[in-house]
């Protein structure tokens, strides 16, 4: 009874709608949720410049991985357009690093030196 | 000039005052903007049942026709399908004002700009619009006002000098790092950054959004007139070619299925005809 889905639209036609949009929501909210915790481990750790963009790929790395767990090593059966999708952070998300980074960075104040000039 | 190892002690006041204040004002301001934004929204006028035939004929045969070539109907179904809504899209007996009489080729569609039912939806956009915009420029003069002349908080990356008349406005210091920014580039920051936490918490349609907003703002206002202007005699007659074209495409999945099952269990040798 399965298909084998040889172009795109039918391998489009064999997801069922109400369930892609919920399980893009889901991934979403995963997202989301994994560039805000990587924005604070950023700050807090007090990392800069690369070191803290490369934590923002490695968390993004990690949780892809995680998730391509999850979906038992066939993406293309959750959602539409395989497993660039999973990885994908979304360019909102990167904002939203940026902004947590920032926060936590300036709220833990790395060491500081009283400056006379 | 003071070298970058230099690092600036700042009030912790300010971090209490300043940066959490900004933070929750936008976050309660996303979210005053959105129910503002449902409350303004008018109710979708009342259809009387013959449009709502016609547009819905139109959509049945757009769905039959999506999925012919991988259908998951019998080949007799598809036909009796696809033949019947030819048939009465010829004839005309799915149109809101029944079948068309002699001279319905000079009928032409109603003017998007005098009808009062596509003005509404026009306005509709444009009232979203001015809601999306306001409080943004509320919140920025309140900021320039309150918050202006120091610097919040220091960047963990570093930028160009030339973004340093934007994001260091208000503190007039030619050698002052790049990175330690004034309140209002601390906005920025926000006004990007918090798009994924209204999606949290008001879920995805929210209005929220200020991705929404880079969006060309007519865009939203043309896509609110569906069809209202649109000449459903045409539409029909160009559906008719569609549907005979899909059906010359139609092929069913189950089609050879028996000898698919028994070439997968080898009860068929695989070379066979």
């Amino acid at each position: 009874m399965s298909a084998t889905a040889t172009t795109p639209e039918a391998a489009a036609q064999l997801l069922f709608q109400p369930n892609v949009q919920y399980n893009n929501a889901r991934l979403y909210t995963v997202k989301f949720l994994s560039s805000c915790f990587s924005g604070a481990v950023a700050g807090v750790l007090g990392l800069e410049n690369t070191l803290g963009f490369a934590l923002f790929v490695f968390s993004t790395l990690l949780t892809s991985s995680c998730l391509y767990v999850k979906c038992k090593g066939k993406p293309a059966k959750f959602v539409p357009g395989g497993w660039w999708e999973l990885v994908n952070p979304g360019q909102e998300n990167m904002f939203s690093f940026v902004l947590v980074w920032t926060l936590f960075y300036g709220t833990h104040a790395p060491p500081t030196l009283f400056s006379s000039g | 000039m003071s070298s970058s190892t230099v690092s600036l002690y700042l009030d912790p006041q300010i971090r209490d005052w300043v940066l959490f204040p900004i933070t929750v004002v936008m976050i309660l301001v996303g979210i005053l903007r959105h129910y503002v934004v449902l409350l303004l929204q008018s109710q979708p006028k009342k259809i009387p049942r013959h449009a709502i035939r016609e547009q819905r004929a139109l959509i049945r045969s757009q769905i039959l026709r999506a999925t012919s070539a991988n259908s998951p109907l019998p080949p007799t179904y598809y036909k009796v399908i696809s033949q019947h809504l030819s048939q009465a899209f010829a004839d005309g007996t799915y149109l809101k004002d029944g079948p068309p009489k002699g001279d319905a080729s000079s009928s032409t569609p109603p003017n998007p700009l005098t009808d009062p039912a596509a003005m509404d939806g026009m306005m509709a956009g444009m009232k979203t619009q001015m809601v999306m915009m306001v409080p943004q420029m509320v919140i920025m003069g309140w900021i320039n006002f309150f918050f202006q002349g120091f610097v919040l908080i220091k960047l963990p990356f570093p930028l160009t000098l030339g973004f340093k008349s934007m994001l260091q406005r208000g503190v007039e210091t030619p050698d002052m790092d790049v990175r330690w920014v004034s309140s209002l580039s601390w906005y920025f920051l926000n006004f990007f950054g918090l798009n994924g936490l209204y999606r949290l918490i008001l879920g995805g349609e929210n209005s929220a959004d200020s991705s929404r907003d880079m969006a060309t703002p007519f865009a939203a206002a043309a896509a609110a007139t569906p069809g209202q202007a649109q000449d459903y005699n045409k539409l029909f007659k160009a559906e008719r070619d569609n549907l005979e074209f899909s059906e010359g495409l139609h092929e069913w999945i189950a089609n050879d299925v028996d000898t698919r099952i028994l070439k997968k269990y080898g009860r068929l040798p695989a070379e066979a005809k």
